[in-house]
């Protein structure tokens, strides 16, 4: 699972507001190769808050990255290429995925994130199971 | 086996749904009989079946019946999951079964006026029951956009991650073991949202639209390809006992829990104020394949291979006469619905 990946998921466990970004629980991560595309980083660039994403780097153990960073720094090939190697060459393939309000952790294995909700943190009328025993 | 006749829940959350009435079942048990029809009403328990027990139940009956099922599937039909769209009274062989696929998904973007411009395409999009990725790999493929999908099948996710990586698009498709009725995702995220014969297995049908239309960005283009039931005519509360007995058991062999009809959909999507509402009936255009289907589990390959599966996967295949006889009698359609969400 790529972290940006991660990103573009939410904790939609009820009652919870702030479910965006998810943090990372690393126990396994792996690196793969990805073809570099400057103008898919510079059009996801915008729509990224930055501070989440350096929080998943760091949990990744990848610290080649500023804390904040400013769209001039796009122009830098060197900034590109760390950027492109963060967002979709790090995966996590085991792990999980921490609500950030709650806590709960949504299992990654195999580098599949498993985001099924238990019954009971969810909206819902109550369920009565008629026997025909 | 104990197979135990049911009838499907109610799709609608409370708000939508009438008065019920109770009837007796065979063995004198006393079950709950909703009439089908969308309207105010008061909130109401529902009531599930044994079979499908609780919610939870019926997600680990469909993961359970696609971890045992998409390996032959596969093996035998390829990577799309769903129908074939033929040509009218065209016979077809066995290769065109794959084209046919193919020439769904395009006929669904061309109905639901998906632009192929650069600047006018979607970017992301989102597959909602995803199967092992074929949709989402296509549509990634064809558009240069990235996908998410969602299913709740962990051995279809792993597959279809795998076939990603190994077509070169790991970098574009995503897969995630989801629920439909809780996407995980923010608000407004897709340009296009994509649910391809998977609507069947929504037990809450309110529920499930909504996801589709909140996940869906200003603008987004939602398209919905399922199986419903006929449209009721204005005098009639529900479907006939003799539809529903019918019914009753293709929702035992497929774990779906809950049928609506075309126009109930239409309906939901306006109580959501999305706009372009467009809806058809395809039901010729797809006949030619379940017999396919069915002559394919008859060959040699197909009848060994159902019996390395399990008993999930038999009884889907024994079930397969049972579409054909629902579509026959006009009362199994296969539906198309398209919406814009407003911008």
């Amino acid at each position: 699972m790529r972290l940006l990946t991660d990103y573009m998921l939410s904790s939609n466990i009820k009652g919870v507001t702030n479910g965006f970004p998810l943090r990372l629980e690393v126990e396994k991560s792996v690196e793969k190769e990805v073809d570099f595309n400057a103008d898919f980083l510079k059009n996801m660039f915008p729509k990224i808050e930055w501070k989440a994403l350096v929080d998943a780097f760091r949990s990744m153990g990848y610290t080649e990255l500023p804390n904040e960073a400013e769209s001039p720094m796009l122009d830098s090939k060197e900034f590109l290429k760390k950027f492109h190697h963060a967002l979709l060459q790090l995966h996590l393939e085991e792990g999980a995925l921490i609500c950030p309000e709650t806590g709960r952790r949504f299992p990654v294995s195999k580098g599949i994130p498993n985001m099924l909700l238990h019954e009971d943190e969810v909206f819902d009328e109550v369920y009565q199971i008629e026997s025909q025993f | 086996m104990n197979s135990l006749l049911r009838t499907c829940q109610t799709p609608f959350r409370p708000a939508q749904r009438e008065a019920c009435t109770s009837e007796r079942s065979l063995n004198g048990t006393r079950r709950i009989g909703w009439s089908i029809r969308s309207g105010v009403g008061r909130w109401r328990r529902l009531m599930v079946s044994a079979t499908m027990g609780t919610e939870s139940g019926l997600q680990k009956g469909i993961a359970e019946f696609y971890d045992e099922s998409s390996g032959i599937w596969e093996d035998i039909w390829g990577d799309h999951m769903h129908h074939g769209f033929y040509d009218p009274n065209l016979l077809a062989s066995v290769s065109d079964h794959r084209s046919a696929q193919i020439r769904m998904i395009e006929e669904a973007l061309s109905f639901a006026g998906i632009s192929e411009d650069l600047l006018k395409r979607p970017k992301s999009l989102v597959d909602v029951g995803c199967g092992i990725g074929g949709s989402s790999r296509y549509l990634a493929r064809k558009f240069g956009a990235q996908c998410q999908g969602i299913t709740l099948s962990p051995i279809q996710a792993q597959r279809a991650q795998a076939l990603a990586a190994s077509q070169g698009l790991a970098d574009s498709v995503s897969f995630q073991v989801a629920d439909a009725l809780e996407q995980p995702f923010p608000d407004g995220q897709f340009d296009l949202v994509w649910s391809m014969e998977s609507g069947e297995h929504m037990p809450d049908k309110t529920k499930f639209v909504s996801e589709l239309a909140r996940v869906a960005a200003p603008g987004a283009t939602i398209i919905l390809v399922t199986w419903c039931h006929r449209d009721l005519s204005p005098s009639e509360e529900s479907l006939k006992p003799d539809e529903k007995k019918l019914l009753n058991k293709i929702c035992d062999a497929y774990y779906l829990p809950a049928w609506c009809s075309t126009a109930d959909y239409v309906k939901l999507l306006q109580s959501l104020s999305l706009q372009d509402i467009k809806a058809a009936d395809w039901s010729e255009y797809v006949a030619p394949f379940w017999p396919a289907v069915i002559r394919s589990a008859l060959t040699w390959k197909g009848f060994t291979s159902l019996f390395r599966t399990g008993w999930k996967t038999i009884k889907g295949a024994l079930a397969m006469p049972l579409m054909m006889e629902g579509y026959n009698k006009n009362l199994i359609k296969f539906a198309i619905i398209t919406c814009r969400k407003p911008e």
